[in-house]
């Protein structure tokens, strides 16, 4: 019963709200920024500006490079082992192609979905506990970025403990907790997924324009 | 007559000594050969005389099969690992103690320490600070040594926990979720344990790196250990950890590397290690990880409930300097005496509801 | 009750390998499993003798003993089995027997195992007999049938014998006793073969 719903109503309802809920955001962000004048004096352009801030956001400046290294380093292991595994493990590209985009495509080893996973698992737990451990950090995070941080540490959990795919009922909790994180995905922090991209760039523009050296 | 008659007799008499002689001879002259056979063979070989006492021919070639004295190793078309050992012995000795050591011990070994936990909370309560709050805070853990230290006790309690449904769960588990149930929970944890495995050998490195500096044996340790650690009263002197806390470090940095050396054997099974090197790496597993379970529970106990003060070292970093100078006055001195410089100390200005903002140096 | 069991004759077992054929083409185990393998002590030197291994359906099997989840049952024949639906591919089974006898599939090559495989005695698995989900996890079902282990039935020399305990014992028996007839003569060729000593 569960099962039946898991695979199929849910799933349904969980990637429209997700897709629909993702393009809604996306739009309403791009329609925002085009109803904005900015009246100053253009000394550079913002084009520019807003390429060089997307570059310039994945390495960081040098004044804190030291007191954010753990962040930085933590960071790229989880996003990277994240996207590894979500994209390139072959039962997840296996899923893929049955449900999304209807092809298969290139799978990593079994070895390098479990070193994926490792790496994924190492910097999320570091990045939660140093979340909550520096002051700042702890101070300017809001209770989504903690669900939502906790949402994805419970698919992976749920997904390592699906690996022996010993039972129906481990996959079935692995895609209902996907699913939870689908539907909570387009109303939270989570959307920096997304976000990022058109997030430097307003940033990068809007400086840029002014002639900072971004 | 009478002549005539004693005559007859005598022959009669004669006829049948010689038919009964004539038949001892017809029976006993067959075994003539027999006994001078067997007499010379006596003498030329005396083992062949007692084919009784011939072991099995085989015998030694068997006892080496079944590993009594020796391993024989044979050959068998079969590649695989091991696959030319017929009898692995090893496989017994694993059993038994598996089943009839780390099992009964190691619950002993937990029962009797949370026991032991139980009964000195109930007498002598939570160690409270001496005069109350002084209000002034020093930085005891950094960002880092903090974020490593609970970064190990996520990853050590994820395998710690799947550890001893995996070790337990047969016995425990099953009456309660039945054998379909606890196989679902089982593989999970199994999975689990398998997965977050290695990342406890990247938590003890990084509990290495950054606590070693303060966690050398010295003489005030000594002193420490013969009062008894101020269990049972009074006071004792400790520099920045006392002797108890360096014992649970040397304890955490041994069985934990063997924990993660042991546990890679036996995680990656496909680098051709035999059963005997699996056998004993789980016993070596099994031991350790029972120990720091162990173990864990008072260190636990003293940094959350046992101890006033002791836990906000560990999430916020700060202590107050009333804990610091009943605890460890040693490094209290030396904080002390260094805390214009490094800003160690801070008036606690308003109360706990704001926290240092700016962490330490070296964050 | 029957007690089933293997017994492999050394002084018989030349080493041909149609028994782990035979064991491979009745029950279609997986690539990489060899639910039976014939193993040779002294190879090409003097006294060289094969034994023919697989699960010996141990009375108190170290394997069901030390198994975290339970799998292992006895049938009433004596026979060891497990159930795949259970294991969970920790491997402590492997490490407890000490014939070597449990298997897994090595498809999930790095860190996990997957489900144990092991001889089931041809007498298939929990499933219901001969169904085609029985015979894709364990194997045929060849008891049900009345039939002996293919890999015994199989055998050239009848060095492996399987079946009941009594039936085996008796064969075995009259084979010593008339090979003991000659035990003198015997221990001359062992020691001639080198094997004594």
């Amino acid at each position: 019963m569960f099962e039946q719903l898991v695979d199929g109503v849910f799933w349904n309802i969980a990637l429209i709200v997700f897709f629909v809920g993702v393009i809604w955001r996306l739009i309403t962000v791009l329609v925002l920024r085009s109803k904005r004048i900015d009246y100053s004096v253009a000394r550079n352009s913002g084009v520019s500006g807003a390429v060089m801030a997307n570059i310039r956001g994945f390495y960081p400046r040098k004044e804190v490079s030291a007191r954010i290294r753990l962040q930085v380093i933590a960071g790229y292991m989880f996003h990277l082992g994240l996207f590894v595994l979500l994209f390139f493990a072959a039962p997840h590209v296996k899923f893929i192609a049955q449900h999304i985009t209807g092809f298969t495509y290139m799978t990593i080893p079994y070895w390098g979905f479990i070193v994926a996973s490792e790496i994924a698992f190492a910097g999320l737990i570091l990045l939660w506990v140093h979340r909550v451990l520096n002051p700042v950090t702890r101070l300017i995070s809001k209770r989504s970025d903690h669900i939502g941080t906790i949402l994805v540490f419970v698919v992976m959990l749920t997904g390592c403990m699906a690996l022996g795919e010993a039972s129906s009922e481990l996959r079935v909790l692995h895609r209902f907790s996907v699913e939870l994180l689908m539907v909570y995905f387009p109303f939270s922090a989570l959307m920096h997924a997304f976000m990022f991209i058109p997030s430097r760039a307003f940033t990068g523009a809007f400086l840029g324009r002014r002639g900072v050296n971004v | 007559m009478t002549g005539i008659k004693d005559k007859k007799s005598a022959r009669m008499r004669k006829a049948v000594y010689c038919c009964v002689l004539s038949l001892l001879f017809v029976l006993v002259a067959p075994l003539i050969p027999y006994v001078i056979d067997a007499h010379a063979e006596d003498v030329t070989s005396s083992k062949a005389n007692k084919p009784v006492a011939l072991q099995h021919p085989g015998i030694n070639l068997w006892n080496d099969v079944r590993q009594r004295n020796e391993v024989t190793q044979g050959s068998s078309q079969v590649i695989g690992v091991d696959s030319g050992i017929l009898i692995n012995k090893t496989g017994e000795d694993w059993r038994r103690f598996r089943m009839q050591m780390l099992m009964p011990y190691g619950a002993y070994f937990m029962a009797a320490t949370i026991t032991t936990i139980v009964l000195f909370f109930l007498l002598r309560g939570k160690l409270r600070l001496p005069g109350g709050r002084s209000g002034e805070l020093l930085c005891r853990f950094s960002l880092n040594q903090r974020t490593a230290h609970w970064f190990a006790v996520g990853v050590f309690w994820l395998l710690g926990i799947t550890g001893l449904i995996l070790l337990y769960g047969r016995f425990v588990l099953i009456p309660l979720l039945g054998a379909d149930g606890f196989s679902i929970t089982a593989s999970a944890c199994k999975e689990m344990h398998n997965l977050i495995g290695p990342l406890f050998l990247l938590a003890v490195l990084a509990l290495l790196v950054l606590y070693i500096k303060d966690n050398f044996f010295n003489r005030d340790d000594i002193t420490w250990i013969t009062k008894g650690g101020g269990m049972f009263g009074g006071h004792v002197s400790a520099g920045r950890f006392n002797a108890g806390e360096k014992t649970w470090f040397w304890l955490v940095m041994i069985f934990g590397f063997l924990l993660c050396i042991t546990g890679l054997v036996l995680d990656f099974s496909v680098f051709g290690q035999g059963r005997e090197i699996m056998a004993l790496s789980h016993v070596i597993h099994g031991i350790s990880a029972l120990i720091l379970i162990t173990v864990s529970f008072g260190h636990i106990y003293l940094g959350t409930i046992g101890v006033e003060g002791t836990l906000e070292g560990m999430t916020t970093g700060y202590v107050d300097a009333s804990w610091a100078k009943s605890h460890h006055d040693f490094w209290y001195e030396e904080m002390s005496a260094t805390v214009e410089e490094q800003q160690g100390i801070k008036k606690d200005v308003a109360s706990s509801s704001t926290k240092p903002a700016s962490s330490p140096a070296g964050d | 009750m029957a007690r089933m069991k293997f017994y492999c004759d050394a002084e018989r077992c030349i080493e041909c390998n149609g028994c782990v054929t035979a064991c491979k083409n009745e029950n279609e185990v997986p690539w990489g499993v060899n639910r039976r393998r014939v193993v040779t002590i002294k190879d090409g030197e003097p006294g060289e003798r094969s034994l023919s291994v697989a699960c010996m359906h141990c009375s108190d099997a170290p394997c069901a003993a030390v198994c975290p989840v339970d799998c292992f049952y006895t049938t009433d024949d004596g026979i060891v089995l497990h159930d795949k639906d259970t294991c969970i591919g920790c491997g402590y089974c492997f490490y407890a027997c000490p014939f070597g006898a449990p298997q897994f599939p090595s498809s999930v090559a790095f860190a996990s195992r997957g489900k144990m495989d092991k001889c089931t005695f041809c007498a298939g698995g929990p499933e219901e007999t001969h169904s085609a989900d029985e015979y894709t996890r364990y194997g045929a079902n060849r008891i049900a049938e009345g039939k002996l282990p293919l890999c015994a039935e199989m055998c050239s020399t009848k060095a492996l014998l399987a079946g009941d305990a009594d039936v085996l014992s008796d064969i075995y028996r009259k084979r010593v006793i008339n090979r003991g007839a000659s035990v003198l003569n015997w221990g001359v060729q062992y020691k001639k073969a080198g094997i004594d000593g």
